[in-house]
């Protein structure tokens, strides 16, 4: 984990299943359909996967009326043990956030950690963005405490 | 959800805002208090136009808001652009505890179903009394 310049959020899961059947359910259409992109009110349309390095997938749901795609890119698969990939739902935003999926084979099951990193929209301010951002973390940190947010400019 | 995307964009120019030193350290004046805009040029080699519009990018960011006093304009840190940050985490957070858990039932479910047929083959293999319709 590279943390702490970017904004991200890490979660960690055990299974009783296999290293392998959880890997594999990652790029198993009919697996993901179900637990993927999917909300409890919406309509799975469309599931395509291309399980390669450099492939993509494409999840389409309905919400409410409108259809939401899911939109990504593989950038390392090796089974059972690690999956990478960009993601972008093109309607909301046209950054790529970096998803890595590691996967722990346990004596029974495994444990399986997410780290979502999110993008910048621009990319070549990326890195220096995330720059910025650990910085000024570090400035609240310092001052926040002490300086009250000023109330003066009124609310929106 | 709806706001999923005007949420984020607004992070992504919160990141961008952030990116210029100047600007970073044009925040660090304010989080320490009002300020005017001449203020902020003092300490800075640049002009007072070039830091006017660096201003003019934090306030699109809602890192900066800006009020009258008089003829005077006073500007001030908003630190709710940086806690959104911490929105976002918390609710993709959620979403994948969500998504590893759904992914675990239907893990679950699938070993269920082949316990069953398992217990299924071997009940035609061997088979018991039958209950129910014949």
């Amino acid at each position: 984990m590279n943390e702490g310049d970017k904004i991200s959020v890490c979660v960690t899961h055990r299974f009783s299943a296999t290293a392998e059947r959880v890997f594999d359910a990652w790029v198993d259409p009919e697996k993901v359909c179900k637990f993927l992109f999917v909300t409890a009110t919406g309509q799975m349309l469309r599931t395509e996967i291309d399980a390669r390095v450099g492939g993509g997938f494409t999840i389409v749901e309905r919400r409410a009326g409108e259809d939401v795609a899911h939109v990504g890119t593989y950038l390392e698969i090796d089974r059972p043990r690690r999956l990478v990939f960009l993601l972008a739902v093109p309607k909301y935003s046209s950054g790529q956030d970096r998803i890595s999926v590691d996967i722990r084979p346990l004596g029974s099951g495994c444990e399986l950690t997410l780290t979502h990193e999110m993008a910048s929209r621009q990319a070549e301010h990326r890195g220096r963005a995330q720059e910025g951002w650990r910085r000024v973390l570090e400035m609240l940190a310092e001052q926040l405490p002490l300086a009250e947010p000023s109330r003066a400019a009124g609310q929106g | 959800m709806m706001q999923a995307g005007e949420f984020k964009a607004r992070l992504d120019r919160t990141l961008v805002a952030l990116a210029d030193p100047t600007r970073r350290s044009i925040l660090e004046r304010l989080s320490r208090g009002e300020a005017r805009v001449t203020e902020l040029a003092e300490p800075f080699s640049i002009s007072l136009n070039s830091v006017s519009k660096h201003i003019r990018m934090l306030e699109r960011a809602d890192l900066v808001r800006r009020r009258k006093a008089g003829k005077e304009h006073l500007l001030s840190f908003n630190r709710a652009p940086l806690d959104e940050a911490a929105v976002w985490i918390e609710q993709h957070r959620e979403l994948w505890t969500l998504r590893l858990s759904a992914l675990d039932d239907l893990l679950r479910a699938e070993d269920d179903l082949l316990r069953a047929e398992d217990r299924a083959r071997r009940k035609t293999i061997r088979p018991r009394t039958k209950r129910g319709k014949p």
